[in-house]
């Protein structure tokens, strides 16, 4: 994958767009039970109770994100956030409308996807790095890296398992932002580990800010998001509320987190 | 797929000296229970229903374990289905490899209870390898159906234990296809693993050419299995990370 970003390196120039979203929409239906079974759906049927619900995720959204900049996504819990960013990934398929990529997509959607525990953390780099869309050679080569950059080398020959939490975050952080695609998807992946960690995988992310890049950030920490982005949207209910400089867009949402929701939030647009 | 059929065999333990002796000993112990019970029942035995009682059960287990392991697989795989894009056919497609892996040393216990238990051996038998093949695609076909029901319907999997249950007892597997009671003939047509099963004996244990026959019904309800499984699972797997 990044051999990939190297090569598309000279082809994009800030300000070429690295993403297109045109009038997106995300509707898809869920179950009410948190454990679909068969009896339940039979049970139910029998009743005549309807079994699902529809939700409507993302709602006619457009946006275009360029190269060179590192878009923050702010909303509340619920706001269609992470569903966004998964149809940007293409995890979920958009209902209608259209999303349009223009270079490789890498996503940190969350930490250790792939891992084992059961296996050293020596082989869950490179199982987390194959998940990641690395290859084998891309992970050997990188490994020395995200090792130290974990600060795992004197247990990496250990079992997952006897990982703390803290160490398992950071290892995954340091898998996951070895991938370095032409456009990187951070979905609250920056709160790992303790304070020193934070600190240090923040300026991992500020790194990999460069012209040929998009970042596209998501996080509840807004001071992190104010530091790092050159731009901010702001989702409720799957719809964009507005767009801007961070600090009037961040301004504005915590206005709104303050006096709870507004007649312009809720209004039908 | 390798790799993550070669973390999830070593999760299951089957990287160790002791996780592989298990592997072998298990459908050992299985087969020799099973012909207690058929000595007990039919009062008398043979070398010959041993031996395929010994190697119908080995490949019996194959496919019932991918079944399990693949009705699981999405299920289990919630954080991967979630949070990565990548093809979800992967995920049964690795729960029948790694059944696949569990199943290949179990061959070699078949060839030495072949030889100690004096049946004859034949170029023939070397009809195994495509045999094998066509149980593992068969596997997978059911893993990959059994992975997309588990989806919609979780408790799936606590019937699978009773349908294949019931697939053993219809299956010439406790008792040679020769055997079959002339008012049971129908089951030969409508039991998908019967000429797999049956071709299986004829080669493993009787050293004999598969029929011709058989071959085609097997080869006929393999890719009915795997094309109908397919199909169902690829136009559902865009809902999965919703589902889970």
């Amino acid at each position: 994958m990044s051999s990939l970003s190297a090569s598309n390196a000279h082809l994009q120039k800030k300000g070429d767009t690295a993403v297109s979203i045109h009038d997106l929409s995300v509707i898809y239906k869920t179950t009410l039970d948190k454990r679909p079974t068969l009896r339940n759906r039979l049970l139910h049927a029998s009743r005549g109770k309807k079994q699902t619900r529809v939700v409507h995720a993302v709602s006619n959204l457009s946006l275009d994100i360029p190269y060179g900049s590192v878009l923050g996504v702010v909303g509340a819990n619920g706001a269609g956030k992470s569903t966004l960013m998964r149809t940007i990934s293409g995890i979920l398929p958009p209902t209608s409308g259209r999303v349009e990529l223009f270079g490789n997509v890498g996503t940190l959607l969350a930490l250790g996807v792939g891992f084992n525990q059961e296996m050293t953390g020596r082989d869950n780099v490179i199982l987390g790095g194959l998940a990641a869309g690395l290859s084998k050679s891309e992970i050997e080569s990188k490994f020395d890296e995200i090792v130290e950059f974990a600060e795992l080398s004197e247990v990496i020959d250990a079992p997952m398992r006897t990982y703390s939490s803290g160490m398992f975050s950071r290892l995954a952080f340091a898998v996951a932002v070895s991938v370095e695609p032409d456009i990187l998807i951070i979905d609250e992946a920056l709160s790992t580990g303790d304070a020193k960690f934070k600190t240090k995988s923040l300026d991992r992310v500020k790194e990999l800010r460069s012209h040929n890049r998009a970042l596209i950030l998501v996080s509840h920490a807004l001071a992190t998001i104010e530091e790092v982005c050159n731009e901010v949207i702001w989702i409720h209910k799957g719809k964009l509320i507005s767009r801007g400089k961070p600090k009037s867009v961040i301004a504005d949402y915590k206005k709104f987190l303050e006096v709870g929701s507004s007649p312009m939030i809720d209004e039908d647009v | 797929m390798a790799a993550f059929a070669r973390s999830e065999l070593r999760r299951q333990n089957y990287g160790s000296a002791f996780g592989q002796v298990w592997l072998i000993l298990n459908p050992l112990l299985l087969s020799a229970v099973y012909f207690l019970l058929i000595v007990i029942i039919s009062g008398h035995a043979d070398k010959a229903r041993y031996g395929h009682l010994t190697a119908s059960l080995f490949i019996f287990y194959l496919v019932t374990d991918a079944i399990v392991a693949g009705a699981k697989s999405i299920t289990s795989g919630g954080r991967l289905v979630l949070n990565s894009a990548f093809p979800r056919l992967m995920l049964p497609m690795s729960a029948a490899v790694v059944s696949l892996f569990k199943f290949l040393p179990t061959l070699l216990v078949l060839v030495v209870f072949h030889a100690l238990l004096g049946l004859p051996f034949s170029w023939t038998m070397l009809w195994a390898i495509p045999l094998i093949a066509l149980f593992f695609l068969f596997a997978l076909g059911c893993a990959i159906f059994f992975a997309c029901v588990n989806v919609y319907f979780r408790d799936a999997q606590n019937l699978i234990p009773y349908l294949t249950r019931t697939l053993l007892y219809l299956s010439p597997v406790l008792y040679e296809a020769s055997a079959l009671n002339s008012n049971l003939q129908f089951l030969k047509n409508i039991n998908p693993m019967y000429p797999l099963l049956d071709m299986w004996s004829r080669v493993m244990v009787h050293a004999q050419l598969p029929n011709l026959h058989e071959l085609y019904q097997a080869l006929l309800w393999t890719a009915l299995v795997l094309i109908v499984s397919t199909y169902l699972f690829l136009s559902r797997e865009r809902e999965f990370a919703v589902r889970i």
